[in-house]
């Protein structure tokens, strides 16, 4: 890691020069009370005035619907079309710490695990220039996940501000190397260390100190516990807590068709709705909201951890704010962390790969004898 | 100009007894008539579902003329009678949304009137060709910068009026008795609440089922969920006789509820509380600034909160909704204005779904946009699929919004549902003489007609 600063200054005239560069700027800009990441026309249109985005940035790499492929009738035949990914090289200016943590978990799910094409050749091309928070929201919680307002991972090239002198610039990546090289004369030297005070004073803002990094152990005594159907009771099943998780990626595949042909679509997917487990016979192994509530909870704290080595969430909050019902993740993950206590006090590692019973297809199969159980 | 060679392709939905045989009349006597309508025969114009209108606009159409029989001459006695109200709705929501009135026409042509559905076809066409091809697709807009419409912010700035304290507190009290009652006796197996929630100033719905859990229960100016909402939803409906605390928009939802038979009066015990309006980011809620049910309509107990609330009559609020500027401003505008106004604003749509999950009328266990055979609404959060998706939420509440503002409240995109919802109740109240929500002897209003409802825009 090599670390630089940028005098607050020079801050406008480096995104100037970076958003002529032939590169996609994207940053956050007004809209309304909210700021959203767009594309750059002027620069004069960024706001650094946010605690957080509306959105977080996944949906410049895996977009909300993304076009798969065309095609149409001509004459006899068909005719495919290749959708255009608009594979310009990006740029994504002031994304947060956790937005971008979110990013390095969508990248293990989507490049490590599988590699999707669409996602990985987006990813290829984007630079992520994060910005450390100086001002924590209510509902933040990224050190209960073992992260911080300042930490750097997902970022290419991570800006934290330090005061009046500017923000101390750490360049990650190869990427970031290549940001910095080119840009280097707005850069002048900086200490790596240097951020750790400022990292303490926003960490001692935060309220919601609990510790859920090491998520939740599965066990079929959790999966069974009365207790999902007393979480999920105000759950209204409506998909916004997946939508602006800047973790969840769930998806969907769906073909629109008129009579001159048609698209194949890939649209995000929230296990908050029936359909997302409807099978074509009808049956639903979650036919109602505590099921699918469950999945939310244990999907993020207990079966990813289990594949990938950590929890599925980076404390954004905003599904905590953003919930019409005030259903809180952050609540619910200790609760049913403290139920999982009760029921194994062994105190083994709640990390699991150690409980082997635990599976993915056991689970489906737990769901499907869970569902019957109930009808 | 359209250029020469342009014509306009328009759908025609028409009723296979009178407008159907017209036309085949026409076509048997030779008569001649624009090429430019594709005939799609359904039973009766009651048949006629809008969505099926949407569709054809989605897929390109220039215009879509519905006909069926004159009213008395249905073949199912009413069902064009109730597809004019239907229309007279769906086509001020389209003007309202953008789209040129004369893109959407309708016609009433019995079987033996060959002349009228020629002359019918004719001027459509010449109508539509007068206005050109439609030059944007379904939803979309023309990529605009800085000079997008606003709504100019309307003139009546809610008032910063603070409940009182003292009221607040007694209420908090009194809910916190009568549930204790409820369950010491009995009579209900949960109580529906408001307890604190995890972040300051904001309440969460609870549901306490043992009299020691009434403690949970609190009442303040931030009680702004309907949480009539859940009396459709299985994990609740599981648990038993509920007993729920509701606020007079509240209630305006039981009472619907009621009129929809979706719930038993008999399994529902209502706390009533008076309220003298929510707060929402620092300010009066807009929906409570013409609030004419500060006192519920309808209730089992009713919550004491000592002097200070007034009552007041049905229609009586006194103020002026701020949003009827906004929508008398929207108006104002032109077609394409307007048009621009709303798709940007559903451009922000992602589709999550918040406005028909916190709705309390919103309980059909399978709605149009889950079925997918056919796929009714467009799947792809597109421009097509938002503005599809749009419509048709905001047409299956006409008539039966009770205007809790649940739906604007939790989306996240800040789309202006409200107005529309608004937009929508105003009509009906000025068509049919009907306000949802107050009376749940009635007929709502588009299960339902009068021999001399509105039909001039009907040829």
């Amino acid at each position: 890691m090599m670390c630089r600063m940028l005098h607050r200054d020079k801050l406008t005239a480096w995104l100037e020069e970076l958003s002529r560069s032939g590169r996609r700027l994207i940053a956050p800009q007004r809209e309304g009370n909210d700021a959203v990441f767009k594309p750059v026309e002027t620069v004069d249109d960024i706001t650094l005035d946010y605690v957080n985005t509306r959105w977080p940035v996944k949906e410049w790499l895996f977009p909300r619907s993304e076009p798969l492929l065309r095609y149409r009738y001509v004459g006899s035949s068909v005719e495919l079309e290749q959708p255009d990914l608009g594979l310009e090289p990006q740029v994504i200016f002031g994304v947060r710490p956790c937005d971008a943590a979110g990013l390095a978990i969508l990248d293990q799910v989507f490049i490590t695990d599988y590699e999707d094409e669409f996602y990985t050749r987006r990813r290829s091309v984007t630079t992520v220039v994060g910005l450390s928070c100086t001002e924590p929201a209510e509902s933040c919680f990224c050190t209960a996940v073992g992260l911080s307002p300042t930490s750097s991972e997902g970022s290419d090239m991570l800006l934290t501000p330090m005061g009046d002198d500017g923000y101390l610039v750490e360049t990650l990546t190869a990427k970031g190397k290549q940001l910095l090289w080119e840009y280097g004369h707005y850069f002048g030297a900086g200490e790596c260390g240097s951020k750790d005070l400022a990292t303490k004073a926003i960490e001692a803002k935060m309220s919601r100190g609990a510790t859920l990094a090491q998520g939740i152990g599965y066990s079929e005594e959790l999966f069974e516990h009365p207790i999902w159907a007393e979480l999920a009771r105000k759950c209204v099943g409506c998909g916004i807590c997946a939508y602006v998780c800047p973790t969840c990626h769930c998806f969907d595949i769906m073909d629109d068709a008129d009579a001159w042909g048609g698209i194949r679509c890939r649209n995000w997917d929230s296990c908050a709705f029936s359909l997302f487990t409807q099978h074509a016979s009808g049956h639903n192994p979650r036919p109602e909201q505590d099921g699918r509530y469950r999945q939310r909870v244990l999907h993020k704290f207990s079966y990813f951890p289990q594949n990938y080595g950590r929890v599925m969430c980076v404390g954004c909050g905003r599904c905590v704010t953003d919930c019409p019902v005030n259903l809180d993740i952050y609540a619910v993950a200790q609760a049913v962390l403290h139920i999982h206590d009760e029921l194994h006090i062994d105190g083994k590692s709640h990390i699991a790969g150690e409980e082997l019973h635990s599976e993915p297809h056991a689970r489906e199969h737990n769901s499907l004898t869970s569902s019957r159980a109930a009808s | 100009m359209p250029d020469e060679s342009w014509q306009p392709q328009i759908v025609a939905f028409v009723c296979q007894w009178c407008t159907y045989a017209g036309a085949d009349l026409a076509g048997t006597s030779r008569m001649k008539y624009a090429p430019n309508v594709r005939i799609v025969k359904l039973p009766c114009s009651g048949r006629i579902d809008p969505l099926f209108l949407v569709k054809a606009f989605e897929q390109g159409a220039d215009g879509v003329l519905v006909s069926g029989c004159h009213p008395g001459n249905c073949h199912y006695v009413s069902g064009n009678l109730l597809a004019r109200r239907r229309f007279t709705v769906f086509r001020e929501l389209l003007s309202f949304l953008g789209l040129e009135r004369e893109r959407l026409q309708f016609s009433w042509v019995s079987a033996a009137e060959a002349v009228k559905w020629t002359e019918v076809v004719d001027a459509v066409t010449e109508e539509i060709r007068r206005l050109g091809p439609r030059k944007l697709g379904w939803g979309e807009t023309l990529p605009s910068r800085g000079s997008r419409f606003q709504v100019a912010s309307s003139k009546v700035e809610p008032e910063t009026r603070n409940p009182k304290p003292k009221t607040l507190q007694a209420a908090e009290e009194s809910i916190r008795r009568i549930a204790r009652q409820l369950l010491e006796a009995n009579a209900v197996d949960v109580v529906v609440g408001y307890g604190n929630g995890t972040l300051s100033g904001v309440t969460t719905p609870v549901f306490v089922t043992q009299p020691d859990g009434v403690e949970q229960l609190v009442w303040n100016e931030r009680c702004l969920n309907n949480l009539s909402v859940y009396l459709t939803r299985d994990l609740v409906k599981r648990m038993g006789r509920v007993g729920i605390v509701a606020k007079g928009c509240d209630a305006k939802a039981l009472v619907a509820l009621l009129q929809e038979t979706q719930i038993n009066r008999d399994q529902l015990t209502i706390i009533g509380v008076p309220c003298e309006g929510m707060m929402q980011n620092g300010r009066l809620a807009v929906k409570c600034v013409t609030c004419d049910v500060h006192t519920p309509p309808i209730y089992d107990h009713l919550v004491k909160v000592g002097v200070g609330i007034e009552i007041l009559e049905i229609g009586e609020s006194g103020e002026a909704d701020p949003r009827d500027a906004e929508i008398a401003a929207l108006e104002a505008l032109t077609h394409q204005e307007r048009w621009a106004y709303w798709q940007e604003q559903f451009s922000r749509c992602i589709r999550c779904y918040a406005c028909r999950a916190v709705c309390p009328l919103c309980y059909c266990d399978t709605c149009i946009v889950e079925q997918t055979q056919p796929q009714w609404i467009p799947p792809a959060f597109d421009a097509k699929g938002n503005l599809s998706w749009n419509i048709v939420r905001a047409l299956h509440l006409a008539g039966r919004c009770i205007g809790c503002d649940e739906c604007t409240r939790a989306c996240p995109a800040n789309i202006r549902l409200d107005l529309i919802n608004r937009k929508l109740a105003l009509l009906i109240s000025d068509e049919y003489g009907y306000r949802s929500g107050y009376d749940a002897g009635v007929a709502p209003p588009l299960t339902t007609f009068r021999p001399e409802d509105r039909a001039e825009f009907i040829r």
